[in-house]
């Protein structure tokens, strides 16, 4: 037999993954169990490139948690739903690497396959993460929440509102992360945001950051249609694997 | 399915076969519920274990009835559940006549009339009821992915226990479908999370597994470079394992990695009829009956047979009872880049004149789809049409916004020709179902499209109707503006005026602009007093008034507006206003003002009075649910037991249930019951999955109510900060009720040193508290009311972390004592007493703290609350009066010297029973309670009687009788 997918963590990863965490406080309690477990899998240990994605992760969820707490959003029940919903995929997708799954979304494989080497430095590598499941999971994500609190989504909402304000998290926690390299983070998350072609478009910031929530629009339209679901699926998920591939890439390395 | 191939045999899946079926059958207690989803790729064999599970709970004595759900994204509601009933009904003899008329009887259901959805859910389960004849029912439902939205709610109200059922549920689901957006995800979330409930992912085979399947069909062992090949290839995914493991057997070169290649390959092989029918399958709706594909191929029955045999041959077609089917999705993405657009259009052709001749199984829906596909729109059109609107009938609005959606377009088709129906009149239908499946957006689309088209209509009903929409997609601010300009245009009748203002009025009390609301209501009120036949908005304009002058302080007044409106709702007649006119009342009376005895007594008198006006189902059910609440606080437990158990016999859906739920739960935590409080928490939580956030934080605080009973403070902790994290700021009274529980649970912690305190968790409820207060200090009178009292339970229990302060207890049961609920009030007095003691100080007030406490939870029969009781006085020895006339709520006292005066008045009934000889099954039988609910009663009565048999209890009853 080949050695498991997590090396020595493999059996704690597999236990942990068999839970599914319900609400904000259980997402947080997971993601701290699971950085424990990242930083322990060698050879790269601390410097392990998921590792530096699930930190950044932990810490903007705890931001999320901690606003939900301090009355920060106008409404806490979509704000808590799509957090644990958005979430969920992230850990969808390890379980589903976990199994050596074909299914397990490429935007989310270019990283996880580079968890035992060849190292890659820290910041793109939490970039390729933030960019995996903002692309690729949040839209999804969004879809899922309107759907089971029976309402849409609709600019100009509280909700849409609150989805801004977790959008102002991201950017609060990023540059405390990388003191000294505001401007290429800028250009980073902004890019993030967006499909390629719009970067290359040089579309507006605003317009970018919200390309999830333009997507996640586009895909409520179609939901009830099977086929061009999974259409939409797929061109999101080659499009979130691309830009991935490329912040792995040792042109990424620039952004250190 | 009967398939004329030898099937392979069920390898690795011992395990799990065993654990599903004792979680559908030998595990489930008679009366439960409880279900397993399965989820896996596709060819890892979900179909062949609901096969084979069903298949065992069959011989085990169970009713399965199997269905599946349709990749039409145009199905009709309820259709896997009618396929199921179809499916039975035809394998049914001679000999189950009676089964057979059950069958019947629920199909004919679907084919009538109903009022609302509710209806629908109540009359399919009682339905289900007969047929299974005290059998336990097992619905086996394949490719969930698909599932329509009515049958997720079926499933949901049967799974919550709803349906009075004992129902399992084993359903697959394709784990592709799940990665995308799919609302399954977040019910299987919510629900994994119940006891009763499995999601177990089935995984592909081990190595060891795939050698064993691969060879049982070739029939010896393998070679082990043909093994290492096969689980190299397949992965493990056991299809896969079996078709190559064929491949080798037979002598074909198999190069083809995945299902993918091994379709193409026997489609490749396949004669041309076999070919054909393959196609035809492909392009019709599953599973496509003999007599219908015989028409799309036109071959001569011989030889369709002898193609049709080939195609099965191949493995490509299965055939069953009721049709034939690919033997994989994958079929039909492989066929359909083979076939020409003008080949694929003519089969559809066939199909729709096929079916036009003949109808069949979702006719209008299958009809549709046909002659869509085969180019017709102006065909297809009136099939589409036809399809919606038998989808609002069985209210499936969600279905009947897609058919409706459908019609739209194919009128505006180009090559549709003349159109027979009117396109306004589409789009005034798509709008309403839209709106009335929660699609906001679209349904206001529409209805600007609508504008658009200049339909004629007048303006001001588009604006009312504009106004609806946004008011019930939650945007309040422009529903105003257009309920405004009603009120501002020239040319609105008095009649159109007056329902806007009325409506106006509601959302602004919704939106706590009380004083605005009741300006309004009045501007309703004098315009509706104009117009003939208004009642519907005297009496929701008089709700708004009474609501807002409550708010404002100025109660008499709003109550003395709402008992003219139930008076002109009576003199006008209308059922739906008289009930809505009681509900209003009774909601005022419980409400913001406080009035609990009447409100009970109007809740009671309204339902009453629903009920002969037929609305039973509905509205009964609504008072009802005001009148438990009301009795539960006032300390008439008893009695609130009664009125929800009479509630539920209706077996109401939704949020009525949801109410009702919560209501029984809220009175089970008080006694103790815990098996009941769980149970009829999993069953709100197993309704929520569907949907309605409101309900969630009332939820988590019975939670957590209930883990401090048994002793576990962490759960309760948990429950709270979900609740926390999940609640609007602005719900101050929910909010409060939750804080509370929190505290408390940190406190009984500390008390009870079992689980260590959180100081996190203690900072921020203090924070919530504080922000709770603030905010309460700028709402109204009854608002701050109801929070005042949970904030000095909030102060007391914070103190209880640190020196315990009596003054600030005594200050919590002035509160509670004042608005007159006792249950929180003797739990104040025995923390009071508690920090008396500890301080060492006035023994003797706490002596009688404790004495008044233990009055009123006996009399409630508050179990762990009593007990709590004495063991403080045991500790202090204090001595407890049994019988006193001390704060006696609810417990009817009798003469002196009765010696039942202990028992409250269910307590009596209960022991009315017993010393009929009636088992507790019986009696709980008789008072519609659970079996256990009465077991906590007569422990409770032997207590109190101080007897320890029922023959003692029974002499005491028999002989207080006779004097």
């Amino acid at each position: 037999m080949t050695e498991p997918v997590w090396g020595p963590v493999h059996r704690d990863i597999v236990d942990l993954l068999a839970d599914h965490p319900a609400d904000v406080p259980a997402v947080v309690d997971h993601l701290t169990k699971l950085q424990d477990l990242l930083v322990r899998l060698p050879p790269l240990e601390e410097s392990c490139p998921l590792a530096d994605f699930n930190k950044l992760y932990l810490t903007i969820t705890t931001s999320v948690l901690d606003g939900l707490y301090d009355d920060r959003f106008a409404d806490p029940v979509f704000l808590s739903r799509l957090d644990v919903e958005f979430a969920a995929r992230y850990f969808d997708a390890l379980r589903l690497w976990t199994d050596s799954s074909p299914g397990c979304p490429k935007a989310w494989s270019c990283l996880f396959e580079r968890m035992r080497g060849p190292d890659a430095r820290p910041l793109p590598s939490a970039a390729a993460g933030v960019n995996a499941h903002i692309n690729f999971d949040l839209p999804f994500a969004l879809v899922t929440t309107f759907d089971s609190l029976e309402s849409e989504p609709v600019d100009g909402t509280d909700q849409h509102r609150d989805y801004l304000e977790i959008n102002n998290i991201f950017a609060d926690k990023i540059p405390g992360l990388r003191r000294g390299y505001l401007d290429r983070w800028q250009l980073l998350i902004d890019m993030l945001n967006g499909d390629i072609d719009d970067w290359y478009q040089g579309e507006l910031i605003e317009y970018t950051r919200d390309v999830a929530w333009r997507n996640a629009q586009k895909i409520w339209r179609c939901r009830h249609d099977p086929a061009a679901h999974e259409c939409e699926r797929a061109r999101l998920d080659d499009n979130a694997a691309l830009l991935g591939r490329l912040l792995l890439s040792p042109l990424g390395a620039f952004l250190q | 399915m009967a398939s004329d191939v030898d099937t392979a045999p069920l390898v690795g899946r011992a395990d799990l076969l065993t654990a599903v079926r004792s979680a559908l059958l030998d595990d489930v207690a008679p009366g439960h519920t409880a279900a397993v989803f399965l989820t896996g790729e596709s060819g890892v064999g979900k179909t062949r274990l609901l096969r084979e599970v069903g298949a065992r709970l069959r011989d085990a004595g169970a009713l399965v009835l199997t269905g599946s759900c349709l990749d039409i994204g145009d199905a009709s509601p309820l259709h896997p559940l009618l396929q199921a009933l179809r499916r039975f009904d035809a394998e049914l003899t001679a000999a189950h006549a009676r089964t057979s008329l059950a069958v019947r009887g629920l199909l004919q259901t679907f084919a009538d009339e109903t009022d609302g959805a509710g209806a629908l859910l109540e009359r399919v389960s009682r339905g289900l009821h007969l047929i299974a004849e005290g059998r336990p029912l097992v619905l086996v439902l394949d490719d969930l992915q698909w599932v329509d939205r009515s049958t997720r709610q079926l499933l949901l109200y049967l799974l919550a226990g709803l349906g009075d059922l004992q129902l399992s549920v084993l359903a697959a689901v394709r784990a592709e479908s799940l990665q995308g957006a799919h609302p399954l995800r977040r019910v299987l979330t919510e629900l994994r999370r119940l006891r009763s409930v499995r999601v177990l992912d089935l995984a592909p085979l081990d190595r060891p597994d795939t050698e064993r399947l691969a060879a049982a069909v070739v029939g010896r062992p393998l070679a082990p470079e043909a093994a290492e090949q096969i689980w190299r290839r397949s992965g493990g995914n056991p299809f896969v394992v079996e078709e190559l493991a064929r491949d080798l057997r037979d002598g074909r070169d198999g190069l083809s990695d995945t299902l993918r290649e091994i379709f193409l390959a026997r489609v490749d092989a396949l004669p041309q009829p076999a070919h054909a029918v393959v196609h035809a399958v492909a392009a019709g709706v599953e599973p496509v009956e003999h007599w219908l594909l015989a028409r799309v191929v036109r071959q001569p029955e011989d030889e369709l047979i002898e193609a049709v045999r080939a195609a099965v041959a191949h493995r490509l077609l299965v055939g069953a009872d009721d049709g034939y089917r690919l033997r994989h999705r994958l079929v039909a993405e492989v066929l359909e880049h083979e076939l020409l657009p003008a080949e694929r259009a003519a089969l559809h052709r066939r199909y729709a004149e096929a079916l036009t001749a003949a109808p069949a199984e979702l006719h209008q829906a299958r009809l549709a789809h046909h002659w869509r596909l085969a180019g017709e729109p102006a065909r297809a059109l009136p099939a589409a049409v036809a399809a919606a609107e038998e989808a609002e009938r069985l209210h499936g609005y969600a279905e009947a916004h897609r058919h409706w959606s459908v019609a739209l377009q194919l009128a505006d088709t180009p090559a549709g020709g003349p159109v027979a129906v009117d396109r306004a009149t589409l789009l005034e239908h798509a709008a309403e179902a839209a709106h009335h499946c929660g699609e906001h957006a679209r349904a206001l689309a529409l209805l600007e499209e609508l504008v658009a088209a200049d339909a004629g209509g007048s303006a001001c009903a588009r604006h009312i109707r504009r106004a609806r929409y946004l008011a019930a997609a939650g945007r309040s601010a422009p529903a105003e503006a257009e309920y405004q300009k009603v009120l501002e245009a020239a040319d609105c009748t008095p009649r159109e005026r007056a329902t806007a203002a009325a409506h106006l009025a509601e959302l602004l009390l919704h939106l706590g602009r009380y004083a605005d609301a009741g300006r309004r209501a009045r501007e309703a009120l004098r315009l509706a007093a104009r117009v003939e036949g208004s009642t519907s908005e005297v009496v929701l304009a008089s709700a708004a008034l009474g609501f807002s002058e409550a708010y404002l302080e100025d109660p008499d007044a709003g109550l003395a507006v709402m008992r003219e409106a139930l008076e002109t709702a009576e003199r006008a007649g209308r059922p739906e206003d008289v009930a809505c006119a009681y509900l209003h009342l009774a909601e005022l009376l419980t409400g913001p003002l406080n009035v609990l005895e009447e409100g009970v007594v109007v809740a009671r008198r309204g339902a009453e009075r629903v009920a002969e006006l037929g609305l039973g189902r509905t509205y009964e059910t609504r008072l009802l649910a005001i009148a438990t609440n009301g009795l539960f606080r006032v300390g008439q437990w008893a009695e609130a037991e009664k009125v929800v158990a009479a509630a539920l016999r209706h077996r109401p859906s939704g949020a009525d249930a949801v109410e009702l739920l919560l209501a029984r739960c809220r009175l089970s935590v008080g006694y103790g019951d815990i098996e009941a409080a769980d149970r009829d928490l999993d069953s709100v939580a197993t309704v929520l999955a569907g949907g309605g956030a409101r309900h969630v934080i009332p939820l988590l605080t019975l939670r957590a109510g209930l883990s401090m009973w048994q002793g576990r403070h962490d759960l309760a902790r948990q429950a709270v900060q979900r609740g926390l994290t999940e609640s609007r700021s602005d719900d101050v009274g929910i909010l409060a009720a939750l804080v509370w529980h929190g505290l408390r649970a940190e406190a009984e912690a500390h008390a009870s040193r079992t689980v260590a305190v959180d100081q996190t968790a203690v900072r921020r409820l203090r924070e919530v508290a504080e922000r709770v207060a603030r905010k309460s200090e700028h709402a109204a009178r009854p608002v701050r009311d109801v929070v005042d009292g949970f904030l000095a339970l909030c102060a007391a229990e914070v103190s209880r972390l640190d020196g315990n302060d009596p003054e600030l207890w005594a200050r919590s049961v002035a509160e509670w004592d004042r608005r007159n609920h006792p249950y929180p009030a003797a739990y104040s007095r025995l923390r009071q007493a508690e920090a008396l003691l500890a301080r060492r100080s006035r023994s003797a007030t706490a002596g009688k703290l404790l004495q008044q406490a233990y009055q009123v939870a006996q009399g409630l029969g508050a179990v762990p609350l009593t007990s709590e009781i004495r063991t403080l006085a045991g500790r202090a020895r204090v001595r407890l009066e049994e019988h006193g006339a001390v704060g006696d709520a609810g417990a009817a006292a009798g003469p002196d010297g009765d010696e039942l005066a202990v028992l409250t008045a269910r307590e009596r009934e209960v022991l009315a029973a017993v010393a009929e000889g009636l088992t507790n099954k019986e009696i709980g039988q008789r008072l519609f309670i659970s079996e256990r609910t009465i077991g906590v009663h007569v422990s409770h009565i032997f207590d109190k009687l101080q007897v320890r048999t029922r023959v003692q209890a029974s002499a005491i009853y028999l002989r207080s009788r006779s004097a």
